[in-house]
């Protein structure tokens, strides 16, 4: 397999975007314009990564064809771990590429002035999955990062800890609405880990109806870790649990789904609320999802620190998820 | 964590919210059973998780169905964001007056002013500047206005 990126796109901004994460992943890149030339180069030449335009559905149905005519779309030749689609839309908004067996990455073409930072952020993104396990928050940042890990013993610990990361946030002079905000991911973040992640042998969740103000032991394998790094721009926070249980479809499921229009109703016989993932997707985080099936999760989000809110909120922004079976 | 202080004003039973709302709330106890008119001021609520947001619609839709009628006061930003957010929040109060936020230009300083949502919708969601409270300069509104004034429009 060559090492290399294959872009499907005709958008000069993603070119450069693609450049730049290429550069930084140690990829060669390929571009091509259509999807049925990108097939050709898929079969050809086994491309490591693949970012392709998928703005609308057309362009997503022209991919899959393609792909299920050459090589198949369950053929070893192509992971949805290294595909990345590219939309101007908001996910909520391209419910065709959430249903998509080939859904591993998505990031919002919000490049706003800088494809080439941006570029290189995602690119350290790329770089981590070509890695036999994309664990570790040091893998996603600039090298001069300094990371911190906590070790979280007890949930009733969770709030003091948000607030830990408020406060370091601050003092980072982040706005004090962001710090907020991304205190809030954070603490969505370890109640997933501490409440949502343990299953039992068969696979059931086993906290689903426990009020989430019940105080657990974390310890063996129901321990979770929090890590925060910061490089001066971006800040990041892991929340790593040892169950490995994260499941995908539902992961897409709670991130895309927005209650702006519909109304959200009060489910007595689950604890979550099931929206805090979205809310951070809709504040400006990002999402950077590892699972290695019965052995732990790593979920890390990522935000740009901006001097405006505006700007904060408008950032750019990513899903990508990879999962090892 | 939260804390209420109430005050009954005639017919009307006023609450004001102060502290994050988080899992830990119980508005049930902290409240009561719902008054004929329940005004709730959420001035001092910086931060309401996903948790928070179920245990706020459980208590104030079960209150709008008893028949109880709500206003919503100095909504703080992050009471605004999920009013923008979750369409149910509200749970068919009145929201009366929400803080708007800015950013100096100057001095960069992150400042709140108070506006009433009947003034907003006046001015046609175009919020005058402030003047900073620290250096004078002028302070812009620092948010998409599409977004944070959301609900006045859907």
């Amino acid at each position: 397999m060559s090492k290399s990126l294959l872009l499907i796109s005709k958008l000069s901004e993603d070119q450069i975007f693609a450049a730049e994460a290429a550069k930084v992943a140690g990829l060669t890149l390929i571009t091509v314009g259509t999807a049925q030339e990108g097939a050709s180069v898929i079969v050809r030449e086994e491309p490591t990564v693949i970012f392709v335009d998928t703005s609308s559905e057309a362009q997503y149905r022209e991919l899959e064809k393609e792909v299920q005519d050459s090589v198949g779309l369950f053929s070893d030749k192509i992971s949805a771990n290294a595909i990345h689609f590219l939309a101007a839309e908001q996910l909520e908004n391209v419910q065709y590429l959430i249903q998509s067996p080939l859904f591993g990455h998505f990031i919002h073409r919000t490049y706003q002035e800088d494809p080439v930072s941006v570029g290189q952020h995602y690119g350290r993104i790329v770089r981590a999955t070509q890695a036999d396990r994309a664990f570790g928050l040091a893998n996603l940042m600039k090298e001069n990062a300094k990371i911190q890990v906590v070790k979280i013993p007890l949930s009733s610990q969770k709030q003091s800890s948000v607030e830990a990361v408020r406060n370091y946030l601050i003092a980072a002079k982040f706005q004090t609405r962001m710090a907020t905000l991304i205190a809030n991911a954070v603490d969505e973040l370890l109640m997933n880990a501490m409440f949502d992640a343990p299953v039992d042998e068969l696979g059931k969740q086993m906290y689903k109806s426990t009020s989430r103000s019940t105080q657990l032991k974390l310890e063996g394998k129901s321990a979770v870790e929090m890590h925060l790094g910061f490089d001066g721009s971006y800040v990041a926070i892991t929340a790593v649990d040892l169950y490995g249980s994260l499941d995908k479809n539902k992961l897409l499921a709670h991130i895309s789904k927005i209650y702006t229009d519909e109304e959200y109703k009060v489910k007595t016989s689950v604890a979550g609320a099931g929206i805090g993932l979205a809310t951070v997707f809709h504040s400006g985080g990002s999402f950077f999802f590892v699972s290695e099936s019965s052995s732990r999760t790593e979920v890390t989000v990522f935000f740009k620190r901006y001097d405006s809110f505006r700007m904060f909120k408008d950032q750019f922004r990513f899903i990508s998820t990879q999962f090892y079976f | 964590m939260i804390n209420v202080v109430k005050e009954q004003k005639g017919n009307v039973l006023l609450v004001r919210l102060s502290g994050s709302i988080e899992e830990s709330v119980n508005f049930d106890q902290l409240i009561g059973p719902p008054p004929g008119e329940l005004h709730i001021n959420c001035k001092e609520v910086p931060r309401i998780n996903s948790v928070g947001v179920k245990a706020w619609i459980k208590y104030f839709q079960t209150a709008q169905q008893k028949g109880t009628k709500l206003k919503y006061v100095e909504c703080s930003t992050a009471i605004v964001e999920q009013i923008n957010l979750i369409s149910n929040f509200t749970c068919g109060g009145e929201v009366e007056s929400v803080y708007v936020p800015f950013s100096c230009s100057s001095c960069k300083s992150e400042l709140v002013g108070l506006f009433k949502v009947e003034d907003i919708k006046k001015l046609n969601l175009n919020v005058p500047d402030l003047k900073c409270t620290k250096c004078s300069g002028k302070a812009v509104f620092d948010d998409i206005p599409e977004e944070y004034f959301g609900f006045l429009t859907r």
